[in-house]
C-alpha cells in the first residue's frame, strides 16, 4: 500500500514544474510586454544589424496608454504603413508595384506623374519635342542634388540609361520602358557599346532620340527604369549597392531590415515643392495582421481585405468614416483565345460573354469590392469614356448566337484555366461557369494552375494552350495605348486572345503617333468599341482598393498608379 | 561506435548528391521559371531568352548543376533572382535561420517539459480522470487547425477589449495582453514571440504526451517490470529505473528527428505573425521559382536530418543495452 502511494511525489513534482513554467512564461511575457511597449512608443532602441543612423529622431521617452498614443504619433511625425517586401530597390530592375512604392520616393527621374497622373517636370524643368516627334531636348534643373549633396547632371542621366541597357545587369524592364530610345535594344543584345539615342549637350541639357514618334514616350520616362542613379554609389556598393542608396528623391532610405521593416527619412535638400513634411515613414513589411495593428493604433493606414469589407462598409461602424475607396488602373478580363476552337467563331465568344451576368457577380460574389467593367480602359485612365452604363447581359440572345454559330450542336469541350492551388477554384469562376451552364447549357470544366506556370504559357500568343481564362491587367503608365495596343494589337506579346483585326491595327497605329490629345483619345475610343464588338475578351471588373486612414493623416493619396506621394502627406495633432 | 559514425559521415555526401540533383532537376524541368515570374505579364520570348542567357539558365543541366555545386563548395550559394534580386542567398538564409531555430527550439523545450511528464503520469494512472483529461486535451491540441487557432488567439490576446456594464455605466478596457511583431522582431524571449511559440509547441505537447503515455503503458506490462515489483523493489525505483527509461526510447527518436526539423520554418505561423524566419522565405522561394534559395533550404534541411538521425543512432545504445549487442 505504501509503495502504491510512493509515486504520488511524481505528480506533485510535475504539477509544480508545470505551474512554475507557465508562471515564468507569464511573468516574463508581462515584463517584456511592458518593456516592449515602452520601446514601441519611444522607439529609441537602435536595432542591431540595421543601417540606422543613431540620434536622428527626437525620442519621447516613457510608456503611454493606448488612447493617447495617436497624438504622440503626430508629434513624433512618424507615418506607419503596411508594405510589401520589395524584390529590389534598384530603379533599373524595378518592374513591380512593391518595389516601385519605395523606389519612386528614394529616386527620381527627368519627369514624373503628378497627383492627377499627368506627366510633370521633375529633374528636367522643361523639354522640347522636335517637329517629327522623334527628338526630345530636356533642360535639367540646376538645384537637383543627390542625397549626399552632389548636383545631378546630364551625364548622370546618360550613365543611368546605359547602365540599365547594360546586358550584364539583366534588367527585365529595359525593353518595355526604354526600348523606344535609339540604341537601347542594340546594347541590350550586345550589338552596341553605347546608347546612341542619348546625347549629353552640356551639363544641364540632354537629348533623347526615339525610333518613331510616340505620344506615350514621356509617360514611359516616369517609370523607375528611366530614373537617375549615382555612379559612385553603384560602383562602390557592388551587387548590393541598394542597401545604401544615394538617390535624388524626396525620401532617403534610413533602415531596411528584410522581412521586417523599411524606414524612410525625409530629404531636406529636396528640390521640388511641396517639400516632404513627415520626418519618418515606417513600412511594416513582415506581414502579420495589419487590420488588428490598425485598430490597435500601431498602423496609420491599412488596406481592407475581403473578410473585413462588410464590417468596414457598415455606416454604423466608426471605421466607416476612415474608409476610402479608390480605383486601381486595372481591368479584370475573361479572355477567349481566338486561335482555339470554339472561340475562333465570334458568335461563340459573344454568346459566352452575354451569358455572364457581371452585375450579379460583382454584387453577390465579389461583394462590390471591384466595380463592374463595361469597357477595356478603367476609370481614371486618361481617355476613359463610359460606353455602356449597364453591363450587357442577355441570356436569350446568347443562346440564339450559340445556335447560329458554326459550332451549334457540336461544341467542343471547353476548359477554363485559372490560377490557384486550392481544392476548388475561386467562387467567381465557379459562379461564371454555373451561369454558362444555366444560360447556354454548356459544361465548362475548370483547370487550376499556379501563377508561375500560368504566365509561363501566356508569353507567346501563338502558342498559348489555354482556351478560356481570366486575367487582370494593371496599367504601367497612364495612357490608353498601354491597354488597347498592348493587349489587342496584332503581334503584341500580351495579346492574350491572339486577336487580330487589320482595321483596329490601323486605328491603333494612327492613335500611337497622333499628337493632338483630344483626337488621340477619340481614336482610342473608336478602336475600343471596335474591339469590344468582336469579343476577344469580356471586361469583367475594375479593381478598387479599400483603405482605412487615421483621421490625423492629412492629404494621403491613393493614386491608381504608383507615384511619389509621401511628400504631400502631413500629420495633424 | 566510431566506425558507425564514420560510416554515416561517408553517406552524407551521397545523400546530399541525390537531394541536390533531384531538387535541381525539379526546378529546372518543372513548369515555370524564375525569369517568367520576374517578367510577370511583360514576358516575351526575346526578353526571356536574353535574361536566361545572362543568368546562365540556358546552359545544359549538368553545366548548371556542376557550376552550382562548385560555387556552393566555395561557400557561394548563388544570388536571389526574383524576390530579393542580387542578394546573396547565403546572407538571406543566415538572416533568417537563427530566428526559426530559436523559435522551434523553445517550442520543443516547452513541448517536452510539458508533454513528457503529462504522458508519464497519464500512463501511470491509466484510465483515471487525469489520464482521461490529458488524452482529451492532447487530442484537441493536435486536431485544431492552427490556421483557425492563430486568428482566434490573436484576437483574444493582442487586442484591447471593452467591457461594458450598462447598469452602472461602467466601462473598462482590458488588454492587449501580448504585443504584435509589427515589423520589429525582438527575439524569442520577447512577449511578441509568446503566441507563436505557444502555437508551435502545441503539436510537440500532443505528440510527446501520447507517445510517452503509450510507452509507459507498454513498458508497465512487460515481464521485467513485474519481476522488479515481485522482487520487492520500491515502486519509485521500478518506475524511474525500469519503466521510465524504457518508455523514453521512442521519445528519443521523436526528439532527435525534431532536432532535424528545427531548421524548417512553419510557413503558416511565420507568415501570420510576421516573423522573419526561414518558413516565410522558403514559401516565397517556392512560389517564385527561386532555384538557389530552394536549393539552399533543401540542403540545410537534408544536412540537419542526417545529423539528427546520427544523433538518434548514437543515443540508442546508451539508452538501450539490447541494441548495443547487435
Amino acid at each position: 500500500m505504501a509503495e502504491k502511494n510512493d509515486n504520488r511525489w511524481l505528480i506533485g513534482v510535475v504539477v509544480i514544474l508545470v505551474v512554475a513554467l507557465v508562471g515564468a512564461v507569464c511573468v516574463g511575457a508581462g515584463a517584456l510586454l511592458v518593456l516592449s511597449q515602452q520601446t514601441n512608443t519611444a522607439q529609441t532602441s537602435p536595432v542591431p544589424g540595421g543601417v540606422s543612423t543613431p540620434g536622428s529622431s527626437a525620442p519621447k521617452p516613457g510608456a503611454q496608454p493606448a488612447a493617447t498614443r495617436a497624438p504622440s504619433q503626430a508629434a513624433r511625425n512618424v507615418l506607419r504603413l503596411p508594405g510589401d517586401e520589395p524584390p529590389t530597390l534598384d530603379p533599373a530592375l524595378t518592374g513591380d508595384a512593391s518595389s516601385a512604392e519605395y523606389v519612386v520616393e528614394i529616386f527620381s527621374g527627368l519627369v514624373m506623374l503628378d497627383k492627377n497622373l499627368k506627366v510633370a517636370p521633375d529633374i528636367a524643368e522643361s523639354w522640347k519635342v522636335s517637329d517629327d516627334g522623334k527628338t526630345y531636348m530636356f533642360t535639367l534643373r540646376k538645384d537637383a542634388r543627390f542625397h549626399d549633396g552632389r548636383p545631378v547632371t546630364a551625364q548622370d542621366f546618360k550613365y543611368s540609361i546605359e547602365r540599365t541597357a547594360n546586358p550584364a545587369l539583366a534588367s527585365h524592364t529595359a525593353e518595355t520602358y526604354l526600348g523606344d530610345i535609339v540604341g537601347v535594344k542594340e546594347k541590350l543584345n550586345r550589338k552596341a557599346q553605347a546608347v546612341d539615342g542619348v546625347k549629353v549637350i552640356d551639363d544641364y541639357t540632354v537629348e533623347i532620340k526615339i525610333d518613331a514618334p510616340k505620344a506615350y514616350f514621356l509617360a514611359k520616362l516616369t517609370f523607375p527604369t528611366a530614373y537617375i542613379v549615382d555612379k559612385n554609389n553603384v560602383e562602390r556598393g557592388g551587387r548590393t549597392w541598394t542597401d545604401k542608396p544615394n538617390g535624388t528623391g524626396p525620401y532617403k532610405l534610413k533602415e531596411y531590415v528584410r522581412g521586417q521593416r523599411i524606414i524612410l527619412e525625409k530629404n531636406d535638400g529636396f528640390y521640388l515643392d511641396p517639400k516632404p513634411q513627415i520626418t519618418t515613414v515606417e513600412y511594416i513589411i513582415g506581414g502579420g495582421s495589419f487590420m488588428t495593428m490598425y485598430e490597435n493604433n500601431d498602423l496609420d493606414i491599412v488596406g481592407v481585405g475581403i473578410s473585413d469589407i462588410e464590417r468596414v462598409s457598415d455606416p454604423a461602424s466608426p471605421l466607416n468614416k476612415e474608409l476610402f475607396i479608390g480605383p486601381r488602373l486595372s481591368t479584370g478580363f475573361v479572355v477567349f483565345n481566338t486561335r482555339k476552337p470554339p472561340f475562333d467563331d465570334p458568335k461563340v465568344r459573344a454568346a459566352f460573354a452575354l451569358a455572364i451576368d457581371r452585375q450579379k457577380l460583382v454584387d453577390v460574389v465579389y461583394r462590390k469590392i471591384p466595380s463592374v467593367a463595361t469597357t477595356i480602359l478603367p476609370p481614371g485612365m486618361p481617355g476613359y469614356k463610359e460606353l455602356d452604363s449597364k453591363a450587357a447581359y442577355d441570356p436569350v440572345k446568347a443562346k440564339q448566337l450559340l445556335a447560329e454559330s458554326k459550332y451549334a450542336g457540336k461544341l467542343p469541350e471547353v476548359t477554363w484555366t485559372t490560377t490557384g492551388g486550392g481544392g476548388s477554384a475561386g467562387p467567381g469562376i465557379q459562379t461564371m461557369t454555373a451561369m454558362l451552364k444555366e444560360n447556354l447549357g454548356v459544361t465548362v470544366s475548370i483547370q487550376q494552375t499556379d501563377w508561375a506556370t500560368f504566365i509561363g504559357q501566356l508569353n507567346d500568343p501563338t502558342k498559348n494552350p489555354y482556351q478560356l481564362f481570366d486575367i487582370g491587367w494593371i496599367a504601367d503608365y497612364a495612357d490608353p495605348e498601354n491597354f488597347l495596343a498592348i493587349l489587342f494589337r496584332t503581334g503584341s506579346t500580351q495579346n492574350w486572345a491572339a486577336y487580330s483585326n487589320p482595321d483596329a491595327d490601323k486605328l491603333l497605329d494612327q492613335a500611337g503617333i497622333e499628337r493632338d490629345t483630344a483626337k488621340r483619345f477619340e481614336l482610342y475610343n473608336q478602336v475600343e468599341k471596335m474591339i469590344l464588338a468582336d469579343y476577344p475578351v469580356l471586361p469583367l471588373t475594375f479593381e478598387r482598393d479599400h483603405w482605412l486612414t487615421k483621421p490625423y493623416v492629412k492629404d494621403m493619396l491613393y493614386p491608381p498608379l504608383i507615384i511619389p506621394r509621401l511628400r504631400y502627406v502631413s500629420l495633424t495633432k | 561506435m566510431a566506425a558507425h559514425i564514420i560510416r554515416r559521415l561517408i553517406w552524407l555526401p551521397v545523400v546530399l548528391f541525390f537531394v541536390t540533383i533531384i531538387t535541381f532537376a525539379l526546378g529546372l524541368y518543372g513548369p515555370g521559371s524564375p525569369i517568367v515570374v520576374m517578367l510577370g505579364l511583360h514576358a516575351n520570348p526575346d526578353t526571356i531568352a536574353r535574361l536566361s542567357r545572362e543568368y546562365g539558365l540556358d546552359q545544359p543541366f549538368y553545366v548548371q548543376y556542376l557550376n552550382y555545386i562548385g560555387n556552393a563548395l566555395q561557400g557561394n550559394f548563388g544570388y536571389s533572382l526574383v524576390k530579393y534580386r542580387d542578394q546573396p542567398v547565403g546572407i538571406l538564409i543566415a538572416e533568417r535561420l537563427p530566428v526559426t531555430i530559436q523559435l522551434n527550439l523553445l517550442a520543443l523545450v516547452i513541448g517536452s517539459t510539458v508533454g513528457i511528464p503529462l504522458g508519464l503520469l497519464a500512463g501511470l494512472y491509466r484510465n483515471s480522470w487525469f489520464d482521461w483529461s490529458v488524452r482529451t486535451l492532447s487530442l484537441i491540441a493536435v486536431s485544431i487547425p492552427i490556421i483557425f487557432l492563430m486568428p482566434v488567439l490573436l484576437f483574444l490576446l493582442s487586442r484591447p477589449h471593452e467591457l461594458t456594464l450598462s447598469f452602472w455605466n461602467f466601462k473598462y478596457t482590458i488588454g492587449p495582453f501580448l504585443p504584435m511583431v509589427a515589423g520589429r522582431w525582438e527575439g524569442v524571449l520577447s512577449g511578441k514571440a509568446a503566441l507563436p511559440i505557444f502555437i508551435e509547441s502545441l503539436g510537440f505537447i500532443a505528440i510527446l504526451t501520447r507517445q510517452m503515455r503509450a510507452g509507459m503503458i507498454d513498458v508497465l506490462g512487460q515481464d521485467y517490470v513485474r519481476t522488479a515489483r515481485a522482487k520487492g523493489l520500491r515502486e519509485r525505483l521500478v518506475i524511474v529505473r525500469h519503466a521510465m527509461r524504457n518508455a523514453l526510447i521512442p521519445i528519443t527518436t521523436i526528439l532527435g528527428l525534431s532536432l532535424g526539423g528545427l531548421v524548417e520554418g512553419s510557413f503558416l505561423v511565420e507568415n501570420f505573425f510576421g516573423i522573419p524566419g526561414i518558413g516565410s522565405l522558403a514559401f516565397q522561394a517556392f512560389t517564385s521559382r527561386e532555384y538557389y534559395i530552394i536549393m539552399a533550404v533543401t540542403i540545410i534541411i537534408a544536412v540537419a536530418y542526417v545529423f539528427a538521425n546520427m544523433l538518434v543512432d548514437f543515443l540508442y545504445p546508451i539508452l538501450d543495452p539490447r541494441i548495443r549487442k547487435t
